[in-house]
């Protein structure tokens, strides 16, 4: 979502909706919520404190139409967006790390194969693969939904479940 | 007129840069946060949007007549309190008198008001010339207020009549922190309207006519809710919000609650496919499992009857949902098993937006509502079909006997297999 207005630093974390990405430094927190089989990708440099987040729907942006518009809805083309955006504000492309959380199966129907989830973390694997970006933390895949906020200064993502109190329900990646 | 799913989404387009202007402009003049909440494109007929202003909230509005390449009417809501609200944050740094919210819109409220109406509409309407490129001009704005439609449309042709079915632009603009929101209408005259469509659609279309179709299918789907859930539970429900949006698939788990939800889904298989899901707050899934279930069931989790209670009642409700669809559309459509679900609202909702999200951009949610008197019950339905099978099972449709079929979906006993 969209906010007019924010003030740099402002306290409140950032929302990062569904198919958007936003790129931030310092003690910013980027937030994503209910994720079920979406997935975050947070990538940031150590060295700059530059970091960002998306929150992508689907596994393949090369093949589709509208991936220049909306880069941040595919898992490829949203993580070569974030990586763009994170060089251009100062990062260093090489120092870049990687961490991935969501892409659950929430529903076992027919018409989902091998199941939606499965398809966006393969695919966001592959990409930081490809880009030579290190996953170096993932909190991925099982049939639960995860709220999570990424805090780009410490590379901290904080992922948490509908229930907090469960085994799994605070992760600190 | 016909109307294709390119069409609707450009209007959609046009709706989300015209609200992004509307919000930016607002904070320009207001120096307040904004955020663009959900937008929408909806099928309502005329009483649905007088149903939506009697609420008995006493509302202002600020109105602007359009002509150029979309003719009608562009109109900015806001509830009254809110209205004073962003009046007084306009005015608060000159050394003005105190404004009493309660009180009367005296000339220096008034002009403020509209003046907030009136740049919030051209935020709007530059959007829409922005993605028709094109030129829309805005006759000077007009302020209404009251508490029924009649101060607010009763006097514009362009509004739909009782029965008439008008596709209505709704966007929600958010004060960050507060609760001000407004909402936003688009009323074009259909000629208007028709030639803008013309020139959008990028397929055969369908026929203007047919979405008759899509609000009976609504219409009857809620019924048959209503009723089973009744049926099953014994607590007295009833349809309270029934319609029919288009919107960007993104935008549909961004519509649900943030928070802990019980949910029963299923997919679906006909013409049209699709998905279906009926989601509860906790409270109202507690309840419905007390009304099932006659022996006392864990009180924090829902536990396997509670879970199978919930699953049944879902099943059924999904069977008479669909049958109501069959009927109008005289076709048959199949569900699968439910799939129950206690999580988080909006990680309910993303799976099917991805499945769907392959192969369309944007979809038409079936949107309803049903609740209980004086008891929790409130559940909310999603229906999502697939794009390209409604609008096969659209044109397939013969509207001249959407008239005459009866509802003959029968309460029956569900094949739990």
């Amino acid at each position: 979502m969209k906010t007019y207005g924010t003030e740099p630093g402002a306290p409140t974390p950032v929302q990062v909706g569904i198919s958007e990405l936003v790129v931030s430094d310092g003690d910013d927190t980027l937030k994503s919520y209910g994720l079920g089989s979406c997935l975050a990708i947070a990538l940031y440099d150590p060295d700059s404190d530059i970091g960002g987040l998306a929150h992508v729907m689907l596994p393949d942006g090369d093949t589709a139409d509208n991936s220049d518009r909306k880069p941040g809805k595919y898992a490829d083309t949203a993580i070569r967006a974030l990586l763009r955006r994170m060089v251009e504000q100062g990062a260093s492309y090489t120092t870049v790390k990687a961490k991935i959380a969501g892409g659950s199966d929430m529903f076992e129907f027919e018409s989902f194969g091998d199941g939606v989830g499965q398809r966006n973390i393969a695919a966001a694997k592959e990409e930081l693969e490809k880009l030579g970006v290190p996953l170096i933390a993932e909190d991925v895949g099982g049939e639960y939904g995860r709220t999570v906020e990424f805090t780009p200064g410490t590379g901290t993502l904080l992922v948490k479940t509908a229930d907090e109190s469960a085994e799994n329900g605070r992760v600190e990646l | 007129m016909k109307l294709d799913v390119n069409a609707l989404g450009t209007f959609y387009r046009m709706a989300r840069e015209g609200a992004g202007l509307a919000a930016g402009r607002l904070t320009h003049m207001t120096g307040v946060e904004t955020q663009v909440g959900v937008t929408k494109l909806n099928f309502m007929r005329g009483r649905e949007i007088q149903r939506d202003f009697e609420d008995s909230t006493e509302k202002v509005g600020v109105r602007v007549k359009l002509t150029g390449a979309i003719e009608g009417y562009s109109m900015i809501v806001f509830e009254r309190e809110n209205a004073f609200r962003i009046v007084e944050t306009l005015l608060a740094e000159s050394d003005e008198a105190e404004i009493d919210v309660d009180g009367e819109f005296d000339e220096m409220t008034r002009s403020a008001a509209t003046e907030v109406g009136h740049i919030m509409n051209s935020g709007f309407i530059d959007g829409w010339a922005d993605v028709l490129e094109t030129v829309i001009d805005v006759s000077t704005p007009e302020f209404v207020q009251g508490a029924t439609a009649e101060p607010f449309f009763g006097d514009v042709s362009e509004a739909p009549d009782d029965d008439d079915l008008a596709l209505l632009f709704q966007s929600r603009i958010e004060t960050v922190g507060t609760e001000v929101g407004f909402s936003h209408y688009l009323f074009p005259k259909r000629e208007s309207m028709s030639a803008l469509l013309d020139r959008l659609r990028t397929s055969g279309g369908i026929e203007y006519d047919k979405l008759d179709g899509f609000d009976r299918m609504a219409e009857r789907g809620a019924e048959e809710v209503a009723k089973t859930a009744t049926t099953l539970t014994g607590i007295d429900t009833s349809v309270e919000i029934r319609r029919l949006n288009f919107v960007s698939l993104e935008a549909i788990p961004e519509q649900v609650a943030d928070q802990k939800l019980v949910g029963v889904a299923f997919e679906f298989d006909g013409m049209p496919s699709g998905y279906l899901l009926f989601l509860f707050d906790e409270e109202s899934a507690h309840e419905i499992v007390d009304a099932m279930v006659p022996m006392e069931v864990d009180e924090d989790g829902f536990g396997e009857m509670g879970t199978s209670a919930i699953k049944e009642l879902g099943n059924i409700m999904a069977s008479g949902f669909l049958d109501g669809w069959a009927n109008v559309l005289d076709t048959t459509i199949d569900h699968s098993t439910p799939e129950f679900i206690h999580d988080m609202g909006a990680a309910a909702v993303d799976p099917v937006i991805i499945q769907l999200g392959e192969n369309q951009e944007f979809a038409f949610v079936f949107d309803t509502v049903v609740v209980a008197d004086g008891r929790e019950f409130d559940c909310e339905v999603y229906a999502i079909p697939d794009e390209a099978d409604l609008e096969r099972a659209l044109n397939n449709l013969d509207v001249d006997r959407i008239e005459e079929t009866p509802t003959t979906a029968e309460f029956q006993e569900v094949n739990n297999s």
